[in-house]
């Protein structure tokens, strides 16, 4: 009822503009077109306007504009979408109608020039030279298969053949922020580069300097080659390369946000290299496109995982990956036909070389470890003792993933109804090799007269299969020209996988159970912690029903969608109880979400207004952690609400123009938790821009968080304290965009 | 040929006398052999049976000495922790047809060293067939044990 309500209250103005629009005289409704039409999906083979899905288009203006040049940026842009920014460039934590989950698997496929990016520690890159950005919201299971539950993100580079003046920008702000970037086309080829420099905006007052610096360069090039009658050839490199500092935490405690503050070194560096191919064919009855990718990442991760000033306990995590991505797909080559259908095949391989050695340090050794195991040991019998100022907990794994999928969908391209069927059967293999080891020395008091040294090794291999079928039917009635309506019911899916960052406690745990056994002394409660096997996790699978409506009317266009999605196996990061220094993901019982979606947009010859606003209810329907029944209780982290209003107008000065730009991004309620004692209200941040445009230049100043408003973007849990990121403060910025 | 059959006969009967004198004159070789049975640990006047108590008996090479180790015992009921308890240097006395154990006082080793407050007096104690029994007293706890041979 709530979702119908809430509905409803939407439906009400678009239901006006449509009644409006349809004693409108059809001449002019004809005349004009709704600029999204022009926009491609990515696979879909028909206009995107017969897609009937929820999408957002955000233009290169728009993206220019709003110094969209991280993903992050377009939170609350597109409704309903958050990706909170915190942590480093490799968390890139994506929340989407009510799924998502702060490590793993994204909720949310990415795709770079039409290459899918596999690695969601490559998701957060400098932007420089994008075109558009579409997302299409909600399971896209179907045609883009695995993490495609939430939806798709597509951004487009430039190409040699768009009509475009090379340009050069460069920008200075608060904390020492330089962005530079270029952009240009010569013959065949595209080329864009970008650089970006910050101090950072936190400052770690333990050390007394910035925890946040970043350096980031970014090169792109897109060769496209359309030189013979039935074939084009695209070759797209990616290249991205980053060192930054990060993890700005600060410590929660009785009501008291303190300051970031600790002392063990973090910071986070990555390469990443994205080439690929893609090929398209037309013959005379089918055409045929290919996409071949090879993927690279290597980074290095250093944190000081405890946050605060004590030297409990480090991480460095270093990951090797190398993927391989292949998709073939053929359709009907002639794009007037009453029925189109596509069949394809796609698979990756993914091998990921990951080490995460934990170090215990010494406040680590007498608070995590010898307190716990003198607490379980009888005083009368003695007391265990360990003389290492480090114990290094040693982590190798290797990871393997290996996905292939069959999809065929066809769409019945009627007067008035567009009628899309599909399905996707996807079968995933991993294996997790794991090779992990402790080493320490060790006394018991006052029996033993000197240290002995104690090797606990744990290894083993992890294998497991899953297999979906996503299916997937739509129509999509267009009630006029102006006037569509849609309906889709869809299914989509999240891979499962192995959890890692939770090996930390599995060895913490094993090292107390083997020492006590190389003593010969049993705890009647041993140290209980998982074991290797409970790592895995399943597939999250989402059902999504959907309604929407799109109309166009001259300058103004709108979108209104309303959904409900049932969530099984849903993944959720967990932190198990006590002074644990892991986290894991489980799957989290039955859950389900429903919502609201919508778009406004007005441009006229000055003014230009945008709106997106989302509301989402996702709740768990059942869900025991085996302490706890969280059964009717929110999903943690998920804003109820999202908002975005930009209106912006430019002036004529003369042969010049001075555009202004203001706009309101709002996220929240949030629950941090499971059992909703934490919250975060909803909050609003203000940006403006404004901008002197010449000939061939552009002058602008802007201002991110403009009245400096405080907040808290982020939660989680470590050896049981609780920690805040905190929202990044006002950053003003001025720059230069000169077009050559 | 009457007379060869009786000489065979008579020879048969005498190494089969012969043999059975032998083994009549030969000690029990102590072997190396985990025992399963119930630990008895008299505490206050009352009787704390630890059940399924592996001991491990090891002998040394020459037979004459051997190390009895209790595997996660527990001397009162509100131990929080089992341990196990080394007891080295138990004097050996084999037979025909029994070993017997005996140690007056030793410290036995738990806990990676020796634990004085366990020290071991009275030790006595045999193994018949496959039976291993022996009674001690740790520290203050009259303990004993009773088992049998683990068959693998």
């Amino acid at each position: 009822m709530l979702l119908l309500r809430t509905f409803a209250s939407a439906m009400t103005p678009m239901v006006l503009i449509s009644i409006f629009m349809a004693v409108w005289p059809l001449e002019d409704t004809l005349a004009l077109q709704l600029p999204s039409v022009t926009i491609s999906a990515l696979k879909e083979r028909v206009p995107a306007d017969k897609v009937a899905s929820s999408m957002s288009a955000i233009s290169f203006q728009s993206i220019e504009r709003s110094s969209t040049y991280r993903p992050n940026a377009l939170s609350s842009v597109v409704p309903g979408l958050h990706i909170p920014d915190y942590g480093a460039s490799l968390t890139s934590t994506i929340y989407l109608r009510g799924l998502g989950s702060r490590m793993e698997n994204p909720v949310m496929g990415l795709y770079l020039d039409g290459i899918p990016v596999i690695d969601k520690n490559a998701y957060d890159f400098d932007w420089e030279g994008i075109n558009r950005a579409v997302m299409l919201r909600g399971p896209q299971g179907t045609l883009y298969g695995r993490n495609a539950m939430g939806g798709v993100l597509s951004l487009s580079t430039f190409s040699p053949c768009d009509d475009y003046r090379p340009t050069v920008r460069i920008e200075y702000g608060t904390a020492n922020t330089v962005r530079a970037g270029l952009s240009f086309t010569a013959g065949k080829n595209a080329l864009s580069a970008t650089f970006r420099h910050t101090d950072g905006y936190f400052k770690n007052a333990f050390k007394d300097e910035p925890c946040d610096p970043y350096d980031g360069l970014a090169l792109r090039w897109k060769r496209v080659d359309c030189s013979r009658e039935r074939l084009s050839v695209t070759n797209i490199l990616s290249v991205n390369v980053s060192q930054e500092g990060g993890f700005a935490y600060g410590l929660w405690q009785d009501g008291t946000q303190y300051p970031v503050s600790y002392n063990d070194e973090s910071g986070y560096k990555r390469l990443s290299v994205i080439e690929g191919y893609k090929l398209h064919h037309c013959a005379d009855a089918i055409k045929t496109y290919a996409t071949v990718s090879l993927q690279f990442l290597a980074d290095d991760m250093m944190m000081d995982q405890d946050y605060t000033e004590q030297s409990i306990f480090t991480l460095e995590q270093k990951q090797l990956s190398g993927t391989g991505t292949i998709e073939l797909t053929v359709c009907r080559a002639d794009e007037d036909a009453l029925w189109q259908p596509q069949t394809g095949v796609f698979s990756f391989l993914r091998r990921n070389r990951l080490t995460a050695p934990v170090t215990f340090k010494r406040d680590g050794i007498e608070k995590l470890i010898l307190a716990n195991a003198n607490g379980h040991i009888p005083g009368d019998i003695g007391r265990l003792a360990i003389s290492d100022n480090e114990i290094p907990v040693n982590s190798d794994f290797m990871i393997d993933t290996w996905n292939i999928a069959l999809f065929h969908e066809s769409v019945l391209n009627l007067d008035w109804w567009v009628l899309t069927a599909g399905i996707r059967v996807d079968y995933e293999v991993g294996a997790m090799d794991y090779d992990c080891m402790a080493r320490l020395h060790y006394r018991f008091e006052p029996v033993m007269n000197r240290d002995k040294e104690l090797t606990v090794p744990y290894e083993g291999v992890i294998r497991h299969n899953h297999m979906e079928v996503l299916p997937k039917i739509s129509a999509l009635f267009k009630a006029s020209k102006a006037v569509s309506l849609y309906s889709t019911v869809s299914k989509g899916y999240r891979a499962g996988g192995f959890n890692t960052q939770i090996f930390s406690d599995i060895l913490q745990n094993q090292t107390m159970n083997a020492t006590m056994a190389d003593l010969g002394v049993y705890l009647d409660k041993p140290f209980v912690s998982v074991t290797a096997r409970n790592t895995e996790y399943d597939p999250e699978t989402a059902w999504n029903m959907e309604l929407g409506m799109r109309l166009s009317h001259g300058s103004f266009s709108a979108g209104i969608s309303a959904y409900r999605m049932d969530v099984r196996n849903q993944q959720l990061t967990v932190f198990p109880p006590g002074m644990s220094t892991g986290r894991m993901m489980t799957n989290a019982g039955h859950s389900r979400s429903m919502g609201v979606e919508t778009e406004f947009d007005w441009i006229s010859d000055r003014l230009r207004s945008h709106l997106s606003w989302s509301w989402c209810d996702a709740r768990f329907v059942s869900f025991n952690d085996g302490n706890n029944d969280y059964s009717g209780n929110r999903l943690p982290y998920v804003p109820e609400h999202t908002l975005y209003l930009n209106i912006g107008y430019s002036f004529r000065l003369g042969n010049n123009t001075l555009d202004t730009d203001a706009s309101l991004r709002g996220e929240g309620p949030f629950c941090w938790n499971e059992s909703g004692t934490q919250r975060e209200p909803f909050r609003l941040k203000a940006n403006a821009r404004v901008a002197l445009v010449l000939k061939d230049w552009e002058l602008f100043v802007r201002a991110d968080n403009l009245t400096d408003k405080t907040g808290r973007s982020f939660y989680f849990k470590s050896v049981g304290n609780e920690f805040f990121a905190s929202v990044k403060p006002r950053i003003i910025m001025t720059g230069i965009t000169i077009k050559l | 040929m009457k007379k060869t059959v009786f000489i065979i006969a008579a020879l048969a009967a005498v190494l089969v006398s012969c043999e059975k004198n032998d083994k009549a004159d030969t000690p029990i070789q102590p072997k190396q052999g985990e025992y399963v049975g119930v630990v008895t640990v008299t505490y206050q006047g009352a009787n704390y049976d630890n059940n399924d108590i592996n001991v491990d008996f090891a002998p040394n090479e020459k037979g004459d000495s051997a190390s009895v180790t209790i595997h996660q015992i527990r001397f009162v009921p509100q131990m929080p922790v089992t341990i196990d308890i080394t007891i080295p240097g138990i004097a050996l006395n084999s037979t025909d047809d029994k070993i017997a154990l005996k140690c007056d006082s030793v410290i036995p080793q738990a806990m990676g060293g020796e634990v004085p407050r366990y020290k071991v007096t009275g030790l006595k104690g045999e193994i018949v067939d496959d039976e291993l029994w022996f009674s001690l007293n740790f520290g203050s706890f009259p303990t004993s044990f009773r088992g049998a041979r683990l068959k693998k």
